[in-house]
């Protein structure tokens, strides 16, 4: 008889995410164990323990699944359980805090698309502003546009934490190959000039951009929100547009909102749940997959 | 429609093992529920909660797991399931703390397998050393041994008041007669295992407890078990596959055979399946720990022959 799949879903929070505890099942997860409160060192047991007591066949059955709210301890996470693993006792981990890897990736891929779809052009040499970017969401999606060629800045309110988050971002997520630059709000009437993207990332209820830089912006040419919550973190994109002309923004710019991202960020992380059952090999998963497979769904829409 | 079964996993500790997890749905559960910080004097209500939410024939499909890494903690919580219990509403529990009681029951069943197939003896004529002795897997060993009648010593590597405590407490607790020893030297360990019948090794993973030079003292040495699967192994010259595979390094006990950590691990895997599938198939609702597990590993070893 086949053994049934089993999702190990570790978190250094108190409590997984329901969200992340439907989609597991939803992605066909038979079962899905929580396993809270885990620290970093309490990684390796936890691991070998799920390893060591399956044979070889139905380790690919069996899965880890990474959560938290923090982006580094995550991807510190996914790096210890991969040492952890001990050849052929194996398994595919996919590290996804808060969500945000796969949030990041669904807008970075929906604002590529309309770059290529309305601009005829792509994130290859942009200037994206990461508004209120130093939130797991904001750290991600600065660190995939910047690994598909965009000059990302990582605007904050205080521009010593927007610093302190770009050097994390281009060290730990872009092993020194991506820089990442940072800036203070106070300044983003400044930054808007040159903009091409904008990505809104900032906590919920929170207006980042305003009509007025909009109107000021003679070259944005994609703005993005993942704010559900009214009012919306960029002026003019409701939670439903998608592609749609922002009202006032003399170069044409249209808004994607958070309904849209979420649909693909939706897709995203149903399909790299699934590739871990799918998958003979043992993969490890993170932004960087994401990303691939958020691309690869919106190339699917053109 | 047949309800579906539901294992209640409860652990003291801050999270479940994953594998325990594993082990519960490979044998059948359908439905796993981890109990996590769960302290003694809850036990008693989790149970009841388990039993009166089901009607008799739901209850058949519910069990209860008891996991941690403290051998006493998980026998209270044993305890406290069972005075928890009112028939007709009693489901299955079974308590295998860091799955040591199974470990432990594989590792004595197969050494015992060793000893009547190498040296025609039984457990109750031999003196018996239990190194990593006051362990969860140690002390595991040290009960089932003593209470198969052999004349068993816990060791343990820095105290022996740790040892001899730990001994009373079981004897006690289990009726068994461990006795307490202390090896911190190479000489103390030369020392004791100088006119023993069989050694056990359930100390740390990683670390050798008795090198070449040491088992040069045995003279009567039969069967060593380890259970140690990572390198250094626990005692030189064993192999993580022996099983009844003769012993070179014991030179001044010929005949000596041991039994590795890879043969002992096979047993406690299926042990364990077994186990936990016997909750699901049985009528009666059964208690199981370290007793019935070292009974039902010496028949998986009666099967296997």
């Amino acid at each position: 008889m086949e053994k049934p799949f089993i999702l190990h879903m570790l978190t250094t929070a108190k409590n997984l995410s329901p969200f992340d505890v439907n989609m597991a099942l939803d992605a066909g997860w038979v079962s899905a164990l929580p396993y809270t409160n885990v620290e970093a060192s309490e990684v390796q047991g936890l691991v070998q323990d799920a390893i060591f007591s399956r044979s070889t066949k139905n380790l690919t059955r069996t899965g880890i699944f990474i959560g938290g709210r923090d982006t580094k301890q995550a991807m510190d996470m996914l790096k210890t359980a991969k040492r952890s693993m001990v050849p052929p006792f194996e398994v595919s981990v996919f590290a996804d805090p808060s969500g945000a890897f796969t949030t990041a990736a669904g807008m970075v891929a929906s604002a590529e698309h309309e770059l290529i779809t309305k601009f005829d052009t792509t994130l290859e040499g942009k200037t994206i502003l990461a508004l209120g970017g130093t939130g797991p969401v904001g750290q991600a999606a600065a660190v995939i546009a910047a690994q598909a060629g965009a000059k990302v800045i990582i605007i904050g309110r205080q521009l010593e934490k927007a610093q302190h988050v770009a050097d994390m971002c281009n060290n730990e997520f872009g092993d020194g190959k991506i820089t990442i630059l940072a800036g203070a709000d106070a300044d983003k009437a400044e930054y808007i000039k040159t903009a091409d993207v904008v990505f809104a990332t900032g906590a919920a209820g929170i207006e980042l951009l305003s009509a007025e830089l909009i109107a000021l912006a003679p070259q944005l040419k994609v703005a993005a929100d993942v704010n559900a919550v009214p009012p919306s973190g960029i002026a003019g994109v409701d939670a439903f547009h998608n592609g749609t002309a922002i009202e006032g923004s003399i170069s044409k710019a249209v808004g994607i909102g958070a309904l849209a991202i979420g649909n693909v960020k939706y897709h995203t992380q149903n399909s790299l749940l699934k590739k871990m059952i799918s998958s003979d090999k043992p993969v490890y998963l993170h932004f960087e997959h994401a990303f691939e497979v958020a691309r690869d769904y919106m190339a699917t829409r053109r | 429609m047949e309800k579906r079964s539901i294992l209640h996993m409860l652990d003291p500790m801050p999270n479940n093992s994953p594998f325990d997890v594993n082990m519960a749905m490979d044998a059948g559960f359908d439905v796993l529920m981890p109990y996590s910080n769960v302290k003694l004097d809850s036990v008693y209500r989790l149970t009841q909660d388990a039993i009166f939410s089901r009607s008799p024939a739901g209850i058949k499909r519910t069990g209860l797991f008891i996991g941690g890494r403290d051998l006493e903690l998980a026998m209270d919580m044993l305890d406290a399931c069972k005075q928890a219990m009112v028939p007709p509403f009693e489901v299955s529990v079974f308590a295998d703390p860091s799955g040591a009681f199974t470990t432990a029951a594989a590792l004595v069943a197969c050494v015992e397998q060793a000893l009547k197939a190498h040296h025609a003896k039984e457990l109750k004529d031999c003196r018996v050393l239990v190194f990593g002795g006051t362990g969860p897997v140690g002390i595991a060993t040290g009960i089932i041994a003593s209470l198969a009648g052999a004349d068993t010593a816990l060791v343990d590597h820095l105290l022996l008041d740790s040892a001899l405590d730990v001994a009373k407490a079981f004897n006690r607790r289990f009726g068994c007669t461990l006795k307490g020893e202390c090896a911190r030297t190479e000489e103390d360990k030369a020392t004791l295992i100088a006119e023993v019948d069989i050694i056990f090794c359930a100390a740390k993973a990683g670390v050798q407890v008795l090198s070449s030079a040491v088992l040069k003292a045995a003279q009567h040495l039969k069967v060593v078990g380890d259970v140690n699967a990572v390198p250094p192994l626990g005692i030189e010259g064993i192999k993580r596959s022996d099983l009844g595979a003769p012993l070179a390094n014991a030179i001044n006990a010929p005949g000596a055979v041991a039994v590795g950590a890879l043969a002992v691990g096979d047993i406690k895997y299926q042990l364990q399946h077994e186990m936990l599938n016997f909750m699901l198939s049985t009528d009666e609702p059964v208690y199981l720990d370290f007793r019935e597990a070292f009974n039902k590993a010496r028949d998986i070893l009666i099967q296997k022959k």
